[in-house]
């Protein structure tokens, strides 16, 4: 669209059947994960060499449809042998009830604590923030949503939003607590400890669940897509 | 490519068949070396600065995202879970490479990075961007903009 607008214009494409149709001028095909265009977090040299390919495309006068390949896998694309997350954590129990749901998240997110500090001070950063609620506020709202009720936080209108927001910093944050220390695990490393081995993860499927039974048609459609990805969905 | 078998089969299957628009023209702009370039950066993955309110669901919206803006308070907001965020909770620049831009145009590869920068929703059907479309391309003419790096997730 900004090729037609007289802007020259190359795309870092991750999706090969895309780009079959849709023909843009210039395209570095990368075979990264969704999520990640320039591959590897914290490899500046790995990232300025795709950047550059990339660019270098404008420089083609080829066209109109110049098509090139990235030649590597980012490093952290695989699973690192050996590698744990950095907060130890008992496994998750079965819980009655809000209470006990409540209870035991809340113990969680203090023993998580400490290696989320470390990686905002290791990186200088954190990912946490979109859902505009402190994070000692997130086992009450989600064991009111449980409970049946509907919850509504500012900035947000809705408790569909409100609760979808809360859910992404919870996995942010535990996402950043697993990867405090040590070189890049995969994403796939840091997705199969917070779904199967965290009361977080089990909290999120339990929202889910109850999002899908709820009579309010926005909690129920955005909890029934955007609380918990495919690959850990329950079964059945 | 991302390869399709690691893609996880709903948003495979989603992201592989999807209706994409058919381009009836093939327009191929020219210009001078790389090192001569103004560059701009188009992220599809919704960013925001914190603080600010989430893109919403669908919205055909484009917000701008300043070069001197603090890249490590820009934060996704894309309506999609099925992509990866551990990448990006370590490093914004695996997918809004700003400080890569920054780096080649102080060692000479690339002539300047734009002042504004430009982020939309991916998901969102590209018929509700044309206006968004319309106000980038006229901002970054403004801005002498000669390069522009599409980064989807």
């Amino acid at each position: 669209m900004l090729e037609e607008r007289g802007l020259p214009t190359t795309v870092l494409a991750l999706v090969l059947p895309q780009v079959e149709k849709t023909r843009p001028p210039r395209a570095l095909m990368v075979p990264f994960m969704l999520g990640r265009p320039l591959g590897e977090p914290g490899d500046s040299d790995f990232q300025r060499r795709v950047l550059l390919q990339a660019l270098r495309l404008l420089e083609r006068t080829d066209g109109p449809v110049v098509l090139e390949h990235f030649p590597d896998d980012n490093p952290s694309h695989f699973d690192r042998p050996g590698w744990e997350p950095s907060v130890t954590l008992p496994p998750p129990g079965t819980y009655a009830d809000a209470d006990e749901w409540e209870t035991a998240f809340r113990d969680e997110l203090e023993a998580v604590i400490p290696a989320w500090e470390r990686f905002e001070a290791r990186f200088g950063r954190t990912t946490v923030g979109l859902s505009g609620q402190p994070l000692q506020d997130w086992p009450d709202c989600a064991a009111s949503v449980l409970r049946g009720a509907l919850p509504v936080v500012a900035p947000f209108e809705s408790t569909a939003l409100s609760v979808r927001f809360m859910c992404d910093d919870i996995k942010a944050m535990y996402g950043e607590a697993a990867q405090a220390d040590g070189p890049a695990p995969s994403a796939g490393q840091i997705d199969r400890w917070f779904w199967r081995q965290t009361v977080a993860g089990q909290l999120l499927i339990a929202l889910r669940a109850k999002a899908m039974e709820s009579p309010n048609n926005g909690l129920k459609t955005v909890g029934g897509r955007f609380f918990v990805p495919a690959p850990y969905l329950p079964k059945g | 490519m991302a390869r399709l078998e690691d893609i996880p089969g709903p948003t495979r299957t989603a992201v592989a068949t999807i209706d994409c628009p058919a381009f009836e023209t093939t327009p191929f702009v020219s210009g001078p070396p790389l090192s001569k370039r103004r560059v701009a950066i188009v992220s599809s993955a919704a960013l925001i600065e914190r603080g600010d309110k989430p893109f919403d669901f669908g919205s055909g919206e484009c917000r701008p995202l300043q070069r001197s803006a603090n890249a490590d308070d820009i934060l996704i907001s894309h309506v999609s879970i099925n992509f990866d965020r551990a990448g990006y909770q370590r490093d914004i620049n695996v997918v809004y490479p700003i400080d890569r831009l920054k780096h080649m145009a102080i060692d000479g590869l690339i002539g300047s990075v734009a002042n504004t920068h430009y982020t939309v929703m991916g998901s969102t059907d590209p018929a509700a961007m044309v206006e968004s479309a319309d106000f980038i391309a006229a901002a970054f003419k403004a801005d002498h903009v000669d390069a522009v790096v599409l980064a989807p997730v």
